[in-house]
């Protein structure tokens, strides 16, 4: 400890070279530790379970363009020849597919006039009642929907049952409750018969984000949603065979979009996944470049005194003494510049979060980065000290 | 003098390869990185359609009751009822006007051999090609007549037209949209704006329609629309004209106005409007509220740049400043051990300020060549952009303007920081350096 004081004098001596070196390691840290604080969010945000069958599930559309065909009709026969293929589980239609960020939405209320009552936005699916297992839901409270709770679509009676996800539920009855509840929507009543724990709606990104309901209802219209579950060993292989085999069916009308219900989910996360990748690339080139940059500058003050090293090492000094010398040289400064760059990631966090809609700095962040740039900082100074630790005595009785 | 100092500089960079390598490396990822950013934020940014933007407005009622809200800034919908629209279309004050929303359709020629497929129609009025500058390479618009008969008749793009018939002279071609056959009555040039400014519904950087049709088929066909349709009121709207009639949102309206007395009667043909419709129990309001909002107004309106480009931008920036940091140490360090150097052109006259210019043509030439490597470096992470997110394609790019802005940063960027080295070496007395050699 007794080298720190003699340390700092040389450092006053040349500022021009710490004070570089800590205003990069203070924009680093600041820069890097808000850059991860998003990404880990944004990481979290894609591995959210969803609370469906992700990967055993093929979503498509059938656009059918001639008005002549009767769609009811024809959509039970393709559903019956879909499940023929082997590896089929359930093939239905859908009102609109999860995670996808396109379908329907309303206001449902606990009151029969919704301005009186609780009110909530929330993203339905219409489906046969098998609907549940077909998306690999599980059920937390209440029953599932059977076959005499559905109603035909078109002009028939709306369905006087609904399963909703628990956030639905919460928001109208308050935590825990509302099975068995009757909840309104326009002229339709609907009992809540069924509560999923954990399902998205089709805009998981937004503040409806878990707010959906399952509606008995089937549906055969002109731009028609369906879905197929299959055993996901064998998903690649059948999503191949569904618009061959939906052609040949019938051929007037068009299929569009057939993928997987994770990539429909990455899609919609395009934005994040974009946002992740450059700042990984960020972090990453930062890294490199701050690395470098107290690589180099060791190395300069090395070259610049290697006489005073030399002269040190003559006059009794171990290798040792050098090598921990610009160990602890290093050191200051960057513990300087971590102490500064963590009031700057802080200011620029809740800049961030004033601006934009970004969570807050979790100080843990801002600390572990530090402690990260400590170390790289010292593995970057190792090979430099080492050689400065070898400059031999006699450098100092040359050239003088 | 200049040329001197840069065979100079070029010298003296050779003389220390290692050094200036990881200089212009450093400067190449300090632009690369911003050069990424700021390319994405600066298309995102530009206004879509210059000639005109100041003459375009797009149009809003404030349709719903007192009490509702939107979710826009102002609590006024973005679209129109079809109402409105209607009306606007055919009782405009202005020549130029046309109201619009998008369809789609399955197309194809209905023979055996033409696999139908899904595109995106603009259904509108006639005014739309001469609204937003798109010229035709044969044929024109539909005429009033033919929108009025809801003739059936298409104007398609000229890629379209290479797509379904491998040429693009096809007027008087048939081409089906679902099962209805259309007569190409026009030809349009490739029209492809950077944003869909006319239309930010389902995302601003979606690519411009292929397609255009009469709005008078709207009615005619009963279409319906594949953007956004939205209700604020409870609405029996069962049967189509039900839901022409209800307040349903769901239209875009762009007229053309070209001066200020001209803005004034169009403003006091919507308040007419309003007045008069609430004779028929509708705008239930105190006040009638309307918007007209030029194109890059509108835009700022729906806040078309995506926050997280901002943020983007603004790390990259403080990136670039870590590079700098790193290059002012680098220069400090490159130019003190050449000081002696410059003690001897001290000695044989050379002045301090031309000593200080022949260090920043150096550090100048650096930042040239850092921006090479830049600008390559960002073509990367542009491609990167479109692969991971595919709706980019028209504005992840680099357009000339950012192309010779990134060596104005580099070079600007690099003078900044060698400033401060370049004065240091320029200032040392030529005394010290001649003792010691």
């Amino acid at each position: 400890m007794s080298e720190i004081k003699p340390i700092l004098n040389t450092l006053m001596r040349s500022k021009a070279g710490a004070l570089l070196l800590i205003l990069q390691i203070a924009i680093t840290l600041a820069i890097v530790s808000n850059a991860i604080s998003i990404v880990s969010d944004r990481v979290d945000k894609l591995s959210e379970d969803t609370g469906y069958d992700e990967q055993g599930i093929i979503a498509f559309t059938v656009l059918t363009y001639n008005r002549n065909i009767d769609r009811a009709k024809q959509f039970k026969e393709d559903m019956a020849k879909l499940k023929e293929i082997d590896g089929v589980i359930e093939a239905m239609t859908v009102s609109s597919i999860p995670l996808s960020s396109s379908g329907g939405s309303w206001i449902v209320s606990d009151n029969p006039d919704e301005m009186l009552g609780k009110r909530v936005d929330s993203g339905y699916i219409q489906a046969n009642y098998k609907v549940l297992s077909a998306f690999g839901l599980s059920l937390s409270e209440g029953r599932d929907f059977e076959a005499q709770d559905e109603s035909e679509g078109g002009d028939g009676q709306f369905p006087s049952v609904t399963i909703v996800s628990r956030a639905v539920a919460n928001k109208l009855f308050g935590e825990g409750k509302g099975l068995n509840e009757f909840i309104y929507s326009g002229d339709n009543m609907m009992k809540i018969v069924g509560i999923v724990e954990t399902m998205k709606s089709q805009w998981p990104d937004s503040k409806m984000g878990d707010n959906v309901m399952l509606i008995p209802r089937e549906r055969s219209s002109m731009y028609q949603r369906v879905i197929v579950k299959t055993e996901p060993s064998k998903r690649s292989k059948i999503m191949k065979l569904i618009e061959p085999l939906l052609l040949e069916n019938e051929r007037q009308r068009v299929i569009i979009g057939i993928k997987g219900l994770d990539e429909a989910k990455a899609q919609t996360y395009q934005r994040d996944t974009l946002m992740i990748r450059m700042l990984v690339a960020l972090i990453v080139f930062l890294a490199i470049i701050t690395a470098l940059g107290i690589f180099g500058l060791t190395h300069f003050n090395i070259s610049k005194r290697t006489k005073q090293i030399g002269t040190r090492r003559a006059l009794g000094a171990r290798k040792s003494a050098i090598f921990s010398y610009f160990l602890i040289e290093n050191a200051l400064v960057t513990v300087f510049g971590l102490v500064v760059g963590a009031l700057a990631a802080l200011y620029l966090g809740g800049q961030l979060m004033a601006l934009y809609n970004i969570p807050a700095l979790d100080w843990s962040m801002v600390f572990y980065t530090a402690l990260t740039m400590l170390a790289m900082s010292l593995l970057s100074v190792y090979q430099p000290a080492k050689r400065a630790a070898n400059i031999s005595p006699s450098i100092a009785t040359r050239s003088i | 003098m200049l040329m001197h100092y840069f065979d100079l500089a070029w010298r003296n960079i050779k003389l220390t390869p290692l050094i200036s390598l990881l200089m212009v490396v450093a400067i190449g990822i300090g632009i690369g990185v911003t050069m990424t950013s700021l390319s994405v934020y600066h298309m995102m940014s530009a206004d879509p359609i210059p000639q005109k933007s100041e003459q375009l407005y797009a149009v809003q009622l404030q349709t719903m009751d007192d009490g509702q809200t939107w979710n826009t800034s102002d609590d006024v919908p973005t679209q129109l009822t079809y109402i409105d629209a209607q009306y606007l279309m055919e009782n405009s004050p202005v020549a130029k006007r046309a109201a619009m929303m998008k369809s789609g359709a399955a197309v194809h020629l209905d023979k055996a051999d033409s696999a139908p497929f899904i595109e995106d129609v603009r259904i509108t009025g006639r005014d739309f090609f001469s609204l937003f500058g798109l010229s035709f390479l044969h044929g024109e618009a539909w005429t009033q007549a033919q929108s009025d008969q809801a003739a059936p008749v298409a104007v398609i793009s000229e890629d379209l037209a290479e797509r379904l018939f491998q040429r693009s002279d096809v007027l008087g071609e048939s081409i089906y949209l679902d099962e209805r056959s259309y007569e190409v009555i026009g030809v349009t040039q490739s029209w492809q704006p950077t944003i869909k400014f006319y239309d930010v519904n389902n995302g601003p950087f979606q690519q411009a329609e292929h397609i255009f049709i009469p709005f008078s088929h709207i009615e005619a066909y009963q279409l319906h629309s594949w953007g956004n349709t939205n209700a604020w009121k409870n609405e029996e709207t069962r049967s189509y004209a039900q839901f022409l009639n209800s307040e349903m949102i769901w239209l875009q309206f762009w007229v053309e106005i070209n001066s200020q007395s001209q803005l004034k009667s169009y403003q006091q043909f919507l308040m007419d409007h309003m007045l008069e419709q609430q004779k028929l129990g509708r705008f239930n309001r105190k006040e009638l509220d309307y918007n007209l909002k030029t194109v890059n107004e509108w835009l700022g309106y729906n806040q078309v740049i995506d926050p997280d480009n901002k943020i983007l931008v603004g790390l990259s920036f403080m990136f670039l400043a870590v590079c700098l940091a790193n290059i002012l140490g680098m220069l400090l360090a490159k130019f003190l051990k050449r000081a002696p150097d410059a003690g001897v052109r001290r000695a044989l006259g050379a002045s301090k300020r031309q000593i200080f210019y022949q260090h920043l043509v150096e550090v100048a030439l650096l930042g040239f060549l850092g921006s090479l490597v830049g600008i390559l470096l960002a073509q990367l992470g542009l491609i990167g952009i479109r692969e991971t997110m595919s709706i980019y394609v028209g504005i992840a790019k680099m357009d000339w303007v950012m192309l010779l802005i990134s060596p104005v940063i580099a070079i600007l960027a690099c003078l900044l920081a060698g400033l401060f080295p370049a004065w240091v070496v320029c200032k040392t007395s030529p005394a010290t350096h001649l003792k010691v050699q």
